[in-house]
């Protein structure tokens, strides 16, 4: 539309322009010619009047000739000689008959006039026109206009001679339309004579007679003028030029020749050249108007092709090059554009990939494999399921912790290297966040799905090498098959990532999607808005687990450990609700309550003469709480109880968090005598180099080590001698927990550890319980209830 | 020559033989140039009787010969034609209109001109031809020369003495003397 509009005003300028220009010429032509008309009008008319005197004139020599041959006829002049009157009128009247004069009168020598044959007879009175004869007598030829009985004459006079002039005759000749005639086919002008002196004066005229009453009528206006008047005309709604002649007469009598001429028809010759220019000018036009059509086509049309590429980028389609191929400014602007579309493409290419890619491993992300996934089941082989793993990296934030965040990274590119290679046929590797991957690909059936996984897992025990550091590394996968376990992509998700918790908590590499096991995560989300009121409604309850002194084989100190009497999902374990309570931010309201119940049971137990200490697990979270050395301070004044019988027992990850910070509170804690203790030790990464700087007091080895060394495992057992060779040689007292029977027992024992902890002992007991079994066991306090 | 004046001077002179006078006459225009082929003649108191002579009007090379021809009343004209082409004569001059057909050699009769007058001579035929024939009742005249002048010899008497010219409009007023014996009389014409 634009376009079209522009070809037109284009074409309209063009034709605009030509048409003013031709008009503008076409105008300076018309006005030109009508000059010319006139001009040369007035110059044909001036000739025409000078031709029209000539002819008179000729026409008079030519009577007088005529007159003078007749004169010299013998039996003329012997009639004249007679001076018999009756003789001479009728030779008077022959005679004129004869050569067809008008009127003839015969003049005596001393010029009386002795005959005529006018209707009003003048003889014997003086010829009224003596001048005549006396040109006559001097040998000249005159001729000369006068007006006898209204009508305008060319009178001629001549001498008879006998030789010698014995009388002069003079014959007239009316001035008629055949004169004028002749006049008009000489000059191609129209003529007209009138004696304005006559009574009733009358029009001869060349022009038809239906219009000389008009013409009289006009032309007789202009007459009182005595010389050459040049006038326009109109007759028969006609313009003519034309010019009064007054012709010259001897009687003064007043006779007009009006010579005229048609200005049409004068200006016919400039119509047909106005014609021709005004064919010329609408070819031209025409020409123009196409030219600028093709002109503003060769521009539109190009541009019209860049609006539709335009459009077509637009729409989001980048394939094709613009196909404008010029060499002037369209064509730039069609390069540009061109650029333009590769370059728009390319960035489209870019954020489409960065939006469905993972920008650290360059997998795909977590939308992208969505979207995959929802149309590999649509398209799915009839025969084969869809098959996803999810998985994700065991204690990967301890990696990040202690070896850096580029370290994890690079990890993560490596992982997801090793994935792609692993699975060459799979469709489709993603990263889903964080430390959280996930393949996709078709699977016969479950086994099939098993089969990749295991796959996977075995890619994965070679030993990362990365900056130097070699790491092994464990990952939990869930698999989930559609249509086995879910209808549609996200819930296959979901399910797989159930499916990774399942392996997760079972530490094992991998779990196959149990149906059902979806409740799982529901309960997770209910016991995440359950936690918020465990305590005010009293669901939370403490159990101790004994910590016995080797050497002596007694109790001296009490883990106390958390348990929540859900209403709904039973008896929860710290290890499924605490991860929950550090998510949510409740960890420092239970950490609070615990320490505070923990505290006031191990001051009763002291008060009732058991020496016991109390151990209380402190979170991550809760080292950033730098108001927790006054609150533990005012715990243990308020149950009476000597710091040194509480121990803090932090994981090294949470140390680890934020090392200055946490060693502060640390240091504040240690300065008012409390103890600490580093929890699970073995499962992170940090150094005992690096533990020395802490103000610990002891190490408790993780019960995975001490958990196998009763079934006889050798490396856990070097771990284990070393950490606590290594940890008295800092000057730490080491614990292992997790003794379950007296083969770790001994071992440990052997090993020189101070204290143990473990179902070999006593498993966790409620406060009243544990206090029974203080008295009752033979660990029982060293001093105590006997 | 219209506005010429000619001046005829008369000398009267005493006659050298008795009963004989002469008359001298001068016809001169107003520039004292004496006029050529002008007739002078005296006429008496006493008319004379008509002569009886015979004068000759030739034509030659299509011209009348004399141009001037005077005579005195009576007298007859032959009109002999010298040229081999034919001459067609007439006269419409009231003193003698005449006219001879078509003729060649010398007509069988002379024209006898007995009226006093002038008659102009002219071919019908050959326009340009014209003379003048004088006719004066008297036989003392006589026809100026180149110089104008004219010498009349008349027996004593009284004239009056007039005179013509080709191209005289109207004639100059007559002067009327008496020639004694032996008498030169100069007369002057001045004519216009």
């Amino acid at each position: 539309m634009v376009m079209r509009s522009f070809q037109a005003k284009l074409a309209l300028l063009f034709v605009a322009v030509l048409v003013l220009l031709q008009t503008a010429t076409l105008i300076a032509v018309h006005l030109a010619g009508q000059r010319t008309i006139r001009k040369s009008l007035g110059n044909e008319l001036r000739v025409g009047s000078r031709l029209f005197d000539r002819v008179l004139d000729g026409r008079g020599r030519q009577l007088s000739e005529t007159v003078r041959i007749l004169s010299s006829d013998f039996a003329f002049r012997e009639a004249v000689a007679s001076n018999d009157e009756p003789t001479i009128n009728s030779v008077l009247t022959n005679h004129r008959a004869r050569i067809n004069a008008d009127v003839a009168m015969l003049i005596s020598l001393d010029g009386t006039v002795v005959s005529d044959t006018l209707e009003h007879r003048i003889t014997g009175k003086p010829f009224p026109l003596q001048e005549l004869i006396r040109e006559a007598a001097a040998g000249g030829e005159p001729s000369a206009f006068v007006s006898f009985d209204e009508h305008p004459y060319q009178l001629v006079v001549v001498p008879v001679v006998a030789p010698q002039p014995i009388a002069y005759v003079s014959m007239g000749f009316i001035i008629d339309e055949r004169v004028l005639d002749d006049v008009r086919r000489l000059t191609g002008l129209d003529v007209s004579l009138w004696n304005a002196s006559a009574r009733n004066p009358r029009l001869i005229s060349t022009v038809p007679p239906e219009y000389r009453d008009e013409l009289y009528r006009r032309a007789s206006a202009l007459t009182p003028r005595t010389s050459d008047v040049d006038e326009t005309v109109q007759v028969g709604g006609e313009d003519y030029q034309a010019l009064l002649h007054p012709l010259r007469t001897e009687d003064r009598s007043r006779i007009y020749t009006l010579l005229q001429r048609s200005i049409a028809e004068a200006a016919r010759p400039y119509h047909t050249l106005e014609l021709q220019i005004f064919a010329l000018s609408t070819a031209a036009l025409i020409v123009a108007l196409i030219a600028a059509i093709l002109f503003a086509r060769g521009v539109s049309r190009p541009l019209q092709q860049l609006a539709a590429d335009a459009y077509r980028i637009e729409q989001g389609e980048y394939k094709g090059a613009i196909a404008v191929r010029q060499r002037d400014e369209i064509g730039r602007l069609a390069t540009a554009f061109d650029r333009m579309r590769t370059g728009i493409a390319q960035r489209e290419e870019q954020i489409v990939h960065q939006a469905t890619h993972d920008t650290l491993t360059g997998l795909p992300n977590r939308t992208l494999f969505i979207s995959r996934l929802a149309s590999a089941i649509k398209w799915h082989p009839q025969a084969q399921s869809v098959a996803m793993i999810m998985m994700d990296l065991d204690r990967f934030k301890e990696i990040n912790d202690t070896l850096g965040h580029h370290f994890g990274d690079l990890l993560l590119i490596e992982i997801g290297r090793r994935l792609s290679q692993t699975l060459p046929e799979s469709e489709i590797v993603a990263r889903l966040g964080g430390d959280e991957f996930a393949v996709m690909f078709f699977a016969d059936d479950v086994d099939g799905a098993i089969a990749v996984a295991e796959r996977i897992s075995g890619a994965l025990k070679l030993p990362f090498v990365l900056a130097g550091v070699s790491i092994d590394i464990d990952a939990s996968m869930g698999i989930a098959l559609y249509p086995r376990h879910a209808q549609d992509p996200e819930n296959l998700l979901k399910r797989a990532d159930v499916a990774m918790y399942d392996a997760k908590k079972n530490h094992a590499a991998f779990a196959v999607y149990e149906t059902g096991r979806d409740e799982h995560s529901l309960r997770r989300l209910s016991i995440l808005s359950d936690l918020r009121h465990s305590i005010e409604r009293g669901e939370l309850e403490l159990h101790y687990q004994p910590k016995i002194d080797m050497r002596s084989e007694r109790v001296v100190h009490a883990e106390a450990l958390v348990r929540w009497r859900h209403p709904v999902h039973g008896f929860l374990r710290p290890d499924e609700f605490i991860p929950l309570a550090e998510q949510s931010g409740n960890i420092g309201v239970i950490t609070k309550w615990v320490l505070g119940r923990a505290i006031r049971d191990c001051g009763e137990w002291n008060a009732n003469g058991h020496d016991l200490a109390i151990a209380v697990n402190l979170s991550a979270l809760d080292l950033f709480d730098s108001e927790l050395p006054v609150y533990i301070g005012g715990l243990l004044a308020e149950a009476n109880l000597a710091p040194s019988k509480l121990v803090l027992e932090i994981t090294e990850s949470a140390v680890m968090k934020d090392p200055a910070y946490a060693l502060r509170i640390l240091n504040d804690l240690k300065s008012r005598g409390v103890m600490l203790s580093i929890d699970d030790y073995g499962t992170g990464y940090s150094s005992l180099a690096h533990l020395r700087r802490l103000p610990v007091d002891e190490l408790k080895i993780d019960k995975s080590f001490v958990l196998s060394l009763g079934n006889g495992a050798k490396d856990d057992l070097v771990i284990v001698r070393s950490t606590i060779e290594l940890g008295h040689n800092i000057g730490l007292k080491v614990i292992a927990e997790g003794v379950e029977d007296a083969r770790a027992w001994t071992i440990i024992r052997d090993l020189g550890c101070d204290m143990a902890q473990g179902y070999f002992v006593s498993k966790p007991l409620p406060a009243p319980e544990f206090a029974a079994w203080v008295e009752s066991s033979r660990w029982g306090g060293a001093g105590g209830g006997a | 020559m219209r506005h010429r004046l000619l001046t005829l001077i008369l000398f009267l002179a005493l006659p050298a033989i008795a009963n004989a006078a002469t008359i001298v006459a001068t016809v001169r225009d107003s520039r004292g140039i004496g006029v050529p082929d002008a007739v002078v003649y005296a006429v008496p108191e006493r008319t004379a009787s008509p002569s009886r002579k015979t004068a000759i009007m030739d034509q030659r090379n299509r011209m009348f010969v004399p141009h001037v021809l005077p005579i005195q009343t009576g007298t007859s004209v032959r009109f002999p034609n010298s040229d081999d082409i034919r001459h067609q004569v007439y006269s419409f001059s009231p003193a003698k209109p005449f006219q001879l057909p078509l003729y060649k050699g010398t007509p069988a009769n002379p024209v006898v001109f007995d009226q006093a007058g002038v008659v102009t001579l002219g071919c019908n035929i050959h326009d340009r031809m014209s003379a003048y024939i004088v006719i004066v009742d008297t036989p003392h005249f006589e026809k100026s020369g180149a110089d104008g002048r004219v010498t009349l010899n008349v027996p004593s008497g009284k004239y009056t003495v007039r005179v013509w010219y080709p191209s005289m409009r109207s004639e100059p007023a007559p002067i009327p003397m008496t020639a004694g014996a032996s008498d030169r009389n100069e007369v002057v014409f001045t004519v216009r």
